[in-house]
């Protein structure tokens, strides 16, 4: 018999090992068992990837660079969420701030989240450059690193970001599409008191990624399963609202293009 | 005088859970911590915090009987945060430990008596309290008791 396939997940809320406990019974059910192992952050988490101490980790699109680096290409992005397939950032400003163009940022300040968020600082800033600002130089840039390590995954920056907006600190703030649209919906952000100033071209988040040597047959096991979910099911339909999808899907690594223009541009691995 | 034990038996019947057998009674637990709030069964750390707030209702009660106070209405609320609880899910790289960290428990009672004679009963009750005194010692806790006469 099979030893359990070994996945890696970064925790950073105890009640996220709820999501991860639904999977592995999921797995168990259909004959195909998993052991999860858990991170603090995805540093750690790619390095036991990277040794071959797991056989497949839930990566950040920031993670899956970095595997993709160390391992000098040798893994796969084999399965992702419906969600995390061309997500886009938004940089948003007061509606009344007087703020109409992207050019109009020169000389302004913006609110960003970790120094290590995909979706609310690195893409971004790239998305600055892109059009000729260069942050803090031509852009002065307020950065909010909370919980560095997980890659924004837990929006506290990308939140802590937006109240700096909204405290009259900062002229603009960048945020997840999916975090506008929850925020505008809970309260937490007045629709009619912010609007979207410029929106970044789309971008892919997770991926459940293998090294290139993971047996094939096992990954075929793996993805079985997976694609197996169904929303409309009930027993699955708890998970995949806890986790955001409507259904798994292929992985596909054209989406990490512009975050991986971002990390050469900022030099992210380099520090 | 020979010690006075209490003498449990706890037997694991699968799935996460144990039935604990105590006298002529028995009850379940499931896993040392739950977070999911839709878990058929009570963690052992509810049973916890669960035996303290009930030890102190509970000795509150006996004692204003004992002593003729009038109690219309008596509840507590308590509130238990552990040291790192990700250190019990074993997160590779987190720190600290899976202890309880800090203990609150707020107490409401609604009684026609004068307050002050509801706080002589408090403190006597605080005193004769086997886990408050037990907790007390281990952990921060904090106990608090609001009257509504």
């Amino acid at each position: 018999m099979d030893w359990p396939i070994l996945m890696g997940a970064v925790l950073y809320d105890p009640r996220v090992s709820v999501i991860w406990d639904i999977i592995r019974n999921f797995y168990e059910e259909n004959h195909c068992p998993i052991d999860t192992v858990f991170y603090t952050n995805y540093e750690l988490m790619v390095r036991a990837l990277v040794q071959g101490h797991l056989d497949v980790a839930w990566n950040s699109p920031l993670a899956w660079l970095d595997a993709e680096r160390q391992l000098g290409g040798g893994c796969r992005a084999i399965a992702m969420r419906d969600t995390d397939r061309d997500r886009v950032s938004h940089i948003i400003t007061k509606a009344a701030g007087g703020l109409t163009t992207i050019e109009d940022l020169r000389g302004k300040t913006i609110a960003v989240g970790a120094k290590d968020s995909p979706q609310a600082t690195l893409i971004p800033l790239r998305w600055l450059q892109r059009h000729g600002l260069e942050p803090n130089r031509d852009v002065q840039v307020r950065r909010f690193d909370v919980l560095v390590g997980k890659h924004g995954d837990h929006v506290g920056g990308e939140l802590q970001a937006f109240q700096c907006l909204d405290r009259g600190e900062a002229d603009a703030s960048a945020l997840l599409d999916l975090n506008w649209q929850r925020w505008t919906r809970d309260g937490t952000i007045d629709p009619q008191a912010y609007r979207i100033l410029t929106t970044t071209a789309p971008f892919d988040h997770c991926c459940f990624t293998v090294r290139a040597d993971f047996a094939h047959e096992r990954e075929q096991e793996f993805l079985r399963v997976l694609f197996a979910m169904r929303y409309d099911d009930p027993k699955h339909r708890e998970m995949m609202d806890l986790e955001g999808l409507k259904a798994w899907v292929p992985g596909r690594t054209i989406g990490y293009a512009l975050l991986q223009e971002a990390v050469e541009a900022q030099h992210v691995f380099d520090q | 005088m020979n010690p006075h034990t209490w003498r449990l038996r706890i037997s694991a019947t699968g799935g996460g859970q144990a039935t604990v057998y105590s006298r002529q009674h028995q009850f379940r637990i499931g896993t040392p911590l739950d977070f999911d709030r839709a878990s058929p069964t009570l963690s052992a750390l509810e049973y916890a915090l669960g035996a303290l707030g009930a030890d102190v209702v509970n000795g509150l009660q006996l004692l204003a009987r004992q002593r003729r106070v009038a109690i219309e209405q008596l509840e507590a609320v308590i509130v238990g945060e552990l040291n790192n609880p990700l250190t019990y899910l074993g997160v590779i790289g987190e720190s600290g430990h899976p202890g309880v960290e800090k203990v609150c428990i707020k107490v409401y009672v609604a009684s026609p008596e004068e307050e002050a004679t509801i706080q002589r009963l408090w403190q006597e009750m605080l005193a004769r309290s086997p886990l408050v005194h037990t907790f007390q010692d281990a952990i921060r806790l904090e106990l608090s008791l609001q009257v509504m006469v």
